[in-house]
């Protein structure tokens, strides 16, 4: 991706929730890929606004429940039938009932560990710095100001153009904001 | 602050009208038919009404299990102030107030009780081991404890019910607070009473086997069934042109949630109540799943473990599978008919020693359902569908998941 200078985006400020969602729904008909939406609390119906595709988050976590529960079946098979066989209260060997237990704890936790993780992985968390809190006028996003902001890394973004384009979507403010540490940004359209 | 369209209830048929005298009627007089053909075929079967009496508790217990169901999710949606359930409380709360009219229904239990339990059983009741039960177990202290029961659910169902359709009328948020209030306390007498009720209708009969766990399996039976009812009633409401702007997919994913969650809350009650005593291998408390594994019966348990638990789960677990139409449809029906497959495996051995499906077991369960489902249809005529004056009502009527 061309970066120009050290730019890392446009941002531009609204101070409304529906002024807000109607110049969403006009960036994402454009066609950005590399943009974000901030805002002091949920809206509802912005993925949609969006058109941020449904999260790949439970497959992950599928994956890892079914990795838990097979774990723990082998786990049991190969501790208590074939490693250290030892009967205990007259139960078989490998006897499902006793062991469905493990299976259960092993399935819930690595589907934890996969949910908790994999959040963090499709946010591309941890990230303890970001370009926008250099801005001022960013700090209100927690407060009563609502933002749009497409990186520099979008491969439609021409700086001309697409500042051109923000300024026709009528917010109160824009501003270009710069990224003094290359190569740190990271994905952040997914949810 | 929601950027969708917000559904108006002037928008939207809240009451039965003619499809209420119709259904009423219908299932009424399928009801009294098929519990008039069941009785039919009990006489026939010269054992003293016994197979009848077992085919009718099975449906009995079933269809109470799911207005008690309705009973206790109403105050658990005060108690957690939950928004989401407004638009189809009423329909929980005309579910829920049909229990007293259950005490009626629970008249050919109580009759033929002599029958069922074995504890009621001069034979068996003398049994050394029933030395300690047989102040508790004894015909005058059962009918004791059901009038009690029935007090407490009927105080309860009524308070909500009655509460909740005078607040239609006044929109008073000192009612919705009232009811707060009251709520955890009606939760907490809810389960005391159904704890000992399920023991009584349904684990004793088999007079010496225990669980502590009893109380709950039948609960969460009966929960799960409730969640898949209200699912099919308000897809049949709104095939009707009725509720139909403002119960949203939003509404039916959270059903399918609930549907999913007890499926797994039923199961893991079941199992737990299982293994410790697969485990332990004591012989007064294995008896009991030794009876329900010979014969067929064990095929039965098995296919239980699959049909009631396994399968609902993974096809419930996906989102696009709770916010389908057609699938949580078939879900629905899916749960209904195996929580009564597994209530009948755990009343039935008592009685059968092989596994067989009776055609008086499917006319009891017609019979008891369509007048159960007749009362329901009689408490909701004349009232609207939704509590219009809810406080809540318009966060219900926007409510999105995250």
């Amino acid at each position: 991706m061309s970066t120009p200078g050290n730019l890392y985006g446009i941002m531009v400020e609204f101070d409304s929730a529906s002024a807000l969602v109607e110049a969403v729904r006009k960036t994402r008909d454009q066609g950005f890929k590399r943009w974000d939406v901030h805002t002091p609390f949920p809206i509802h119906g912005m993925d949609e606004a969006m058109g941020i595709r449904g999260t790949q988050l439970p497959f992950i976590v599928l994956a890892c429940a079914l990795t838990g529960l097979g774990l723990a079946v082998l786990m049991q098979w190969w501790m208590n039938a074939i490693d250290y066989p030892f009967i205990i209260s007259g139960k078989p060997l490998f006897g499902i009932p006793a062991n469905v237990p493990i299976m259960f704890e092993l399935t819930v936790l690595l589907s934890a560990f996969g949910c908790f993780f994999g959040m963090w992985g499709l946010n591309g968390m941890p990230k303890l710095y970001h370009p926008l809190f250099k801005s001022a006028q960013f700090r209100r996003a927690t407060q009563d100001r609502f933002f749009i902001v497409i990186e520099a890394d979008d491969p439609q973004f021409e700086a001309g153009k697409t500042r051109d384009f923000l300024d026709s979507l009528g917010g109160l403010s824009i501003e270009e904001i710069s990224d003094d540490e290359p190569g740190d940004a990271g994905q952040s359209t997914e949810d | 602050m929601s950027s969708h369209h917000v559904p108006r209830l002037e928008d939207t048929k809240t009451t039965l009208d003619g499809l209420g005298q119709r259904v009423f009627l219908i299932s009424g007089v399928l009801g009294l038919i098929s519990l008039a053909i069941t009785f039919g075929l009990g006489m026939t079967r010269g054992d003293n009404l016994e197979h009848f009496a077992f085919s009718y508790l099975v449906s009995f217990a079933f269809f109470l299990a799911i207005s008690l169901g309705a009973l206790v999710f109403i105050p658990i949606q005060y108690v957690t102030k939950a928004s989401w359930c407004i638009v189809i409380r009423r329909l929980a709360e005309v579910i829920s107030c049909v229990v007293p009219f259950m005490l009626l229904m629970a008249i050919p239990v109580f009759v033929l009780h002599g029958r069922i339990y074995g504890w009621a059983d001069p034979v068996a009741a003398a049994e050394p081991a029933m030395a300690h039960k047989a102040a508790f177990l004894s015909s005058n202290a059962f009918m004791l404890r059901w009038a009690i029961y029935f007090v407490l659910w009927t105080g309860m169902g009524w308070f909500f019910w009655r509460t909740s359709l005078k607040q239609d009328e006044n929109g008073d948020l000192k009612l919705t607070r009232k009811m707060e209030n009251m709520a955890g306390f009606a939760i907490l007498v809810y389960a005391l009473s159904i704890a000992l009720a399920s023991m009584d209708l349904v684990m004793s009969v088999d007079q010496l086997w225990f669980s502590t766990m009893f109380g709950v399996y039948y609960w969460a039976g009966g929960f799960v069934t409730f969640f898949a009812v209200m699912t099919l009633v308000t897809m049949g409401l709104q095939n009707t042109g009725r509720l139909t702007e403002i119960v949203s997919p939003e509404h039916f994913h959270d059903y399918g949630k609930l549907m999913f969650a007890f499926t797994f809350f039923w199961a893991y009650i079941a199992f737990s109540q299982y293994m410790l005593y697969w485990y332990a291998n004591i012989p007064e408390e294995t008896h009991w799943y030794w009876i329900r594994s010979a014969n067929g019966w064990g095929k039965v348990g098995l296919a239980t473990v699959f049909v009631t638990f396994a399968l609902p789960f993974a096809g419930l677990v996906s989102r696009y599978a709770k916010r389908s139409r057609k699938m949580l449809a078939f879900w629905a029906f899916w749960i209904i008919g195996a929580q009564w497959l597994s209530l009948y495996w755990t009343i039935m051995p008592q009685f059968s020693e092989s596994f067989v499906i009776d055609p008086m077991d499917l006319t009891a369960f017609i019979g008891v359902g369509g007048i159960w489902l007749a009362a329901i249809t009689r408490m909701a005529m004349g009232r609207s569908l939704v509590p219009i004056k809810d406080p809540r009502l318009e966060e219900s009527l926007r409510f999105e998941n995250a």
